[in-house]
């Protein structure tokens, strides 16, 4: 256990200084280890998050953006504790203002806070047990944390259901019976029973049709305002994320590589990475097919279990100087909520998003 | 008929699922043509028959569906042949499936026989329907890895698939399908499992051998990002119908059926300000509950009386755009009265 990280100190780029955050992450490292033989001999680290900070304002969407493997859906996973994390912090401002660091937590010390952090999940057939009913899976959460009476329960239920735009008939249904769309309301209303202040919707809307996902993105904006809720919003889709977030957070194998404004990171991306994420998205317009040449990155994504030295990025980054195969570079703070961890962000003029 | 450049005409089709419930009419009166060289996007939401009509084209609807009418001709040698009338299991559609007409599927990951090496899959085909030997097969195999930019092909040919990512098991499926000339290449929404920046290399690379060969794609997809990439014609699926059908420019800038133009206003554009996102209402009907009349005026916004009544025809607008709907058809009323008496 030699390469087991110690804590660091705080950046002072990022602390909760801010009267307005809920949350904020400051170099959290989640590393799964690797084994091998009968008796599970260590092997490394995969490094699933590796040195990720960000924070999150109350009543905000933040959007956390990135390919497969690059580990946005392990951040999420940590911030409602379903994973304990190898090191770092995870404050959160609890309703009195009292700031708690959920990483360290228990089982039992960490209770309190599962009701207001809760989380949506992607896909809506398997995220939903079959031999429940719609009311046992609504109201499981507010049984576990003896939140309120048998016939509370019910009508909070109903209540619920109602906001989420299904039936409160349909609460002695089973999931079977409801469609893609409908089972993601179910699961949205899962989240919302306990009255949480934080989401973490994890590609919440990736498995519906577009007909569909466009009434979900519609609903989950709706019950924001009415409920005064702040979500996290992971995603791969950049423009679901462009419609619905109002900053960005962009990964890169375990590492934050940008975090901007919605607007400034589609139009004026700082980091080479992201530029290239950007010029890859379809543009749904057959005229802006000419407008301005796709990047096309070499080689592949680099393996977090033996990434390369320095920038993780620079194998494939065309602005790549030796200095990027040295050091790595931290997150820096450009002013107006632009935080960019590349050492050349201030030379590069990179282009933004096609438009039509 | 023979005079135009199509390779692929389909006339009424119908593929129909025989269920223990009820029949399904999967497919219920598609008419398509595909140009030879150039890309046909086939779009719509989940079960709307996209990709039964494509296996419809190889003879591989899965039971207990069936082809139940229509006419599929294909051009081969300047003939043009029914594949509806093929038994599926015969000599005939075999000559044509794999070679003429070649697929890739949407999971890269399922679709190779974990079983076999790369090379050894893609020799499979090469040794079927071409008479190499098989020292020739495994050189054709390695330009073709090549072609499709897999780095070290020669190594790569006697690997099994699991040490492939994604992208790369997408890049051996396309040296699959191109391995024997096909004239026509389907293929079912082959990048939706893949990340944007391995879409936007494998979306280049599939234009680019298109270019090279000449031959027409078939492209199925849900994903009007995509479209909107490489399209040069789209055709618009809702409940196994085709309802509109024109060159990429009208279908984005100027759709004429109302559920292409709420289709194109329920997602989210990039290069816009935020604003309230407007969905289509209601969902997809049951498959055993089809509406009367058109398939869609339940959810239609200008859905008129008459919609619950009378099934819409391919109405042309202008030349190469035509429309399934009432809206733009003008002899509704003798229809009506032609359909009482």
């Amino acid at each position: 256990m030699t390469e087991q990280p110690t804590q660091e100190v705080v950046q002072p780029a990022l602390e909760m200084r801010l009267p307005d955050t809920l949350l904020e992450v400051n170099n959290l490292k989640m590393y799964f280890p690797i084994t091998e033989g009968l008796f599970a001999r260590l092997k490394g680290y995969t490094k699933a998050a590796d040195d990720v900070s960000l924070f999150i304002r109350k009543g905000e969407t933040l959007g956390l953006v990135g390919e497969s493997g690059c580990g946005k859906t392990t951040v999420g996973r940590c911030i409602v504790r379903a994973y304990t994390p190898t090191a770092g912090q995870i404050l959160y401002k609890n309703a009195d203002d009292k700031i708690v660091d959920l990483a360290p937590l228990d089982r039992k010390t960490v209770q309190p806070y599962r009701k207001e952090i809760r989380m949506i999940f992607q896909d809506p057939y398997s995220s939903l047990n079959p031999r429940m009913t719609v009311f046992d899976i609504i109201s499981e959460a507010l049984k576990v944390n003896k939140l309120m009476s048998q016939s509370e329960m019910e009508d909070r239920v109903e209540y619920i259901l109602q906001r989420v735009g299904l039936r409160p008939e349909y609460i002695k249904r089973y999931p079977h019976a409801f469609s893609g769309g409908e089972r993601q309301r179910i699961g949205i209303a899962r989240a919302l029973v306990t009255n949480p202040r934080l989401i973490v919707a994890d590609e919440a809307v990736s498995a519906l049709d577009v007909s569909i996902r466009a009434q979900i993105l519609n609903l989950m904006e709706e019950l924001q305002r009415d409920f005064d809720l702040t979500y996290l919003f992971v995603s791969h889709d950049l423009s679901v994320i462009r419609h619905i977030c109002n900053r960005v957070v962009v990964m890169y194998v375990g590492k934050v590589v940008e975090i901007a404004t919605g607007l400034d990171i589609y139009m004026n991306p700082k980091h080479p990475y992201t530029e290239a994420l950007m010029s890859a998205v379809p543009v749904s317009n057959p005229r802006a097919r000419d407008k301005g040449a796709r990047i096309r990155l070499p080689g592949e994504v680099a393996d977090p279990s033996n990434p390369p030295p320095g920038c993780y990025f620079h194998p494939r980054c065309r602005y790549a100087k030796e200095q990027c195969s040295a050091e790595t570079p931290v997150l820096r703070d450009m002013g107006n909520d632009h935080f960019v961890a590349c050492h050349f962000a201030e030379e590069l003029t990179l282009t933004g998003v096609r438009m039509a | 008929m023979t005079e135009n450049n199509n390779l692929l005409e389909v006339y009424d089709l119908k593929v129909h699922f025989f269920t223990d419930e009820g029949v399904v009419k999967a497919i219920d009166g598609v008419d398509m043509n595909v140009v030879n060289g150039k890309t046909l996007c086939l779009v719509g939401e989940s079960g709307c028959g996209k990709s039964v009509t494509c296996r419809a084209f190889l003879g591989i609807v899965q039971k207990p569906g069936r082809i139940v009418s229509g006419q599929m001709l294909f051009r081969q040698n300047d003939r043009m042949i029914d594949i509806a009338k093929m038994d599926p299991k015969g000599q005939e559609i075999r000559q044509i499936r794999g070679k003429e007409i070649s697929m890739i599927f949407q999971e890269p990951m399922t679709s190779l026989s974990p079983m076999y090496t790369v090379g050894n899959q893609i020799m499979e085909n090469i040794l079927l329907h071409t008479g190499a030997s098989k020292q020739e097969a495994r050189e054709r195999t390695i330009a073709l890895l090549d072609q499709v930019r897999i780095p070290k092909p020669e190594r790569l040919v006697d690997e099994y698939p699991f040490r492939l990512s994604g992208g790369m098991r997408q890049r051996a499926m396309i040296a699959m399908a191109l391995s024997c000339n096909p004239t026509m290449l389907i293929a079912d929404e082959p990048t939706t499992a893949l990340d944007v920046t391995t879409q936007a290399q494998i979306l280049d690379l599939m234009l680019e051998l298109q270019y090279k060969y000449g031959m027409a794609l078939l492209f199925i997809t849900h994903d009007l990002g995509v479209v909107a990439e490489i399209a040069d014609e789209v055709a618009v699926m809702y409940l196994g119908k085709i309802v509109e059908r024109a060159d990429a420019d009208t279908i984005f800038n100027h759709p004429q059926h109302p559920y292409t133009q709420a289709l194109l206003r329920s997602i989210p554009k990039i290069a816009m300000r935020r604003e309230e996102l407007d969905p289509i209402k209601g969902m997809v009907p049951s498959p055993f509950r089809r509406p009367t009349g058109c398939n869609f005026n339940p959810r239609c916004p200008k859905a008129m009386s008459v919609c619950r009544e009378i099934v819409p025809s391919m109405t042309q607008l202008s030349p190469g755009h035509t429309v399934a709907c009432l809206l733009y058809e003008s002899n509704i009323k003798n229809r009506k009265e032609g359909e009482q008496a």
